[in-house]
């Protein structure tokens, strides 16, 4: 595998911050991601859309680093993270936050502690502005009386936040949501959404929400990119996505099951022609 | 030789294969694990160390070490008992009953006190690990620490390692006491042996070089205990009954190496000529 740095000096909007080149992944004699080229810009949100088992969190290991990809290359802020040292990954992941789909709180520490981790691991900041950093981060998502429960006494919605608002501790350039809205209630879940438009507008931030909620894409998104089986099969606006007419873009917006009765099963044949009536 | 024996060679063979594979890739982990955790311990020790991974290191003692006291403790005084019991049936019939004072004394101080404090916490401790180290595994804690620049087996194995590491051959020293304790409390009931009568034999069996071979003995134990039970959890696997599976696996591996390793031990002790009756 051919190993280079790309270098992009200086900062711009509109500029690519993680640039993802010919990533192709297979566990076994599966194909999971067939060579993936995506950009994300500075300072949009870009959504990775996508169904179950259309490979996106695993895209998404591969950007964090967690997963090496058989083929391609990934670049952030110009580094390839695919072929770096440990120590150029880890300056990488210094600016880059996240946010996993299960919150994935220290369960031992309250929600301040949690905040407060990544400040007390990676800087050599003193206490009293360690907590005064992590009153803003929880201020900005809107948790500061929750700042004393533990993660066990936090409901799903609160879960989020306290990761989002740790995610944020270090004032990251990028910031990576896993399915931020799963398993939550509408109203919740808009809210996040907001919240995350909110980040985008006021710290400037590079977000990448990887998602299957149709809603809260078109909600948040500058740009949407359409996973399908491991292909990229779209990557474009709002706009463009709802005037699409690709098929899978239109069953995906229109909800349209690709569900296939088996033939001879009378039962299944019988569910089959119901449905053809109704 | 028909199709199905031959069938069946081959997947008997092809599953030892198997198993023989999976055996040599968990002794490569294990040992791949210890020495990163040996490398780590220096960043847990008080002074020099990181403060927040000393205070990990003595939650873990309270949680290894200190909640297995009664256990490990009531355990030694039933033994002793035992020993003492079944030793004074068999040496009344030589006349040579003030022997039962050397046979738990000695049985005690070179063997079972290191044994049954193995065997005990293996039973507690390895499973709570492999129970807590999967279960960061499944809710992504671990992936966090890891996008965070931050070193697991720094965070979750090392404050273990080192708080099993001290508690461990404490416990065994308690053992040995306890041990000791039950002989007398059986000797004074049958013989109405003195106390000061007693703790001379005692003093007088009592060999320091054996109870070094016990302090030994015991940490061996638990480094098995601790990195056995982390490995097991680290196998987990995605799906939330994977861990009850890891919590199992880790207690029946642990107890089995435990034994294996104290027969390892006693028999090198012997062939070096430490362990002679002196």
């Amino acid at each position: 595998m051919e190993c280079c740095r790309v270098t992009h000096s200086g900062a711009g909007a509109g500029e690519p911050v993680i640039v993802v080149r010919g990533v192709s992944v297979s566990f076994g004699s599966k194909a999971v991601l067939n060579t993936i080229n995506l950009d994300v810009c500075r300072g949009e949100i870009l959504v990775l859309l996508g169904g179950s088992g259309s490979g996106k969190t695993t895209l998404l290991k591969q950007i964090l680093g967690l997963m090496k990809p058989d083929r391609g290359s990934i670049y952030i802020n110009g580094v390839d993270i695919t072929c770096c040292t440990s120590a150029e990954l880890i300056a990488v992941r210094r600016r880059l936050g996240v946010a996993f789909q299960s919150a994935a709180l220290f369960n031992s520490l309250s929600v301040e502690e949690n905040v407060a981790m990544p400040l007390h691991e990676l800087t050599e900041l003193a206490d009293s502005t360690i907590s005064l950093m992590v009153w803003i981060k929880l201020k900005a998502v809107g948790l500061t009386d929750a700042a004393r429960l533990y993660p066990r006494e936090l409901s799903g919605g609160m879960r989020k936040r306290a990761a989002i608002a740790r995610a944020i501790a270090m004032d990251p350039e990028i910031l990576v949501f896993d399915e931020p809205s799963a398993g939550l209630d509408p109203i919740v879940a808009a809210g996040l959404d907001d919240l995350i438009v909110f980040l985008k507008r006021t710290l400037g931030m590079t977000i990448l929400v990887v998602t299957h909620a149709l809603e809260s894409a078109f909600r948040i998104a500058d740009r949407i990119a359409m996973l399908d089986h491991g292909h990229l099969i779209a990557v474009g606006t709002k706009d463009e996505f709802q005037a699409s007419t690709l098929p899978h873009i239109r069953q995906f917006l229109e909800r349209k099951s690709d569900f296939r009765a088996a033939e001879g099963n009378f039962a299944s044949a019988y569910l089959q022609e119901f449905m053809h009536e109704h | 030789m028909s199709t199905v024996d031959r069938a069946f060679g081959f997947t008997s063979l092809h599953r030892v294969g198997v198993s023989v594979i999976r055996w040599a890739e968990d002794i490569g982990a294990l040992t791949l694990q210890l020495w990163a955790a040996i490398w780590k311990i220096p960043r847990v020790l008080p002074v020099i160390g990181k403060r927040r991974r000393w205070t990990d290191a003595v939650r873990q003692m309270l949680a290894i070490g200190v909640s297995a006291l009664p256990m490990v403790s009531i355990m030694s005084l039933c033994l002793g008992f035992v020993v003492a019991l079944e030793g004074a049936a068999e040496l009344r019939r030589f006349g040579g009953l003030q022997y039962v004072v050397d046979l738990v004394v000695i049985g005690f101080t070179r063997e079972l006190a290191a044994l049954i404090t193995g065997i005990a916490v293996s039973g507690r401790s390895a499973s709570a690990i492999a129970a807590e180290v999967g279960t960061m595994l499944v809710t992504e804690e671990m992936d966090t620490l890891r996008v965070m620049g931050l070193n697991p087996i720094e965070f979750t194995l090392a404050p273990k390692f080192l708080g099993a590491l001290i508690t461990i051959p404490c416990l065994a020293i308690l053992s040995t006491l306890c041990g000791i304790f039950s002989g007398y409390f059986f000797l004074a009931f049958s013989i109405d042996m003195n106390f000061l009568v007693y703790s001379r034999e005692v003093l007088e069996s009592i060999l320091l070089r054996d109870v070094w071979l016990t302090l030994i003995k015991s940490v061996v134990f638990a480094t098995i205990i601790v990195q056995v039970g982390y490995l097991a959890g680290l196998r987990a696997s995605g799906e939330p009954e994977s861990v009850g599976r890891a919590t199992t696996i880790a207690v029946v591996r642990s107890t089995f190496l435990v034994i294996v390793a104290d027969l390892a031990a006693t028999s090198f002790f012997y062939l070096m000529g430490w362990s002679a009756a002196g």
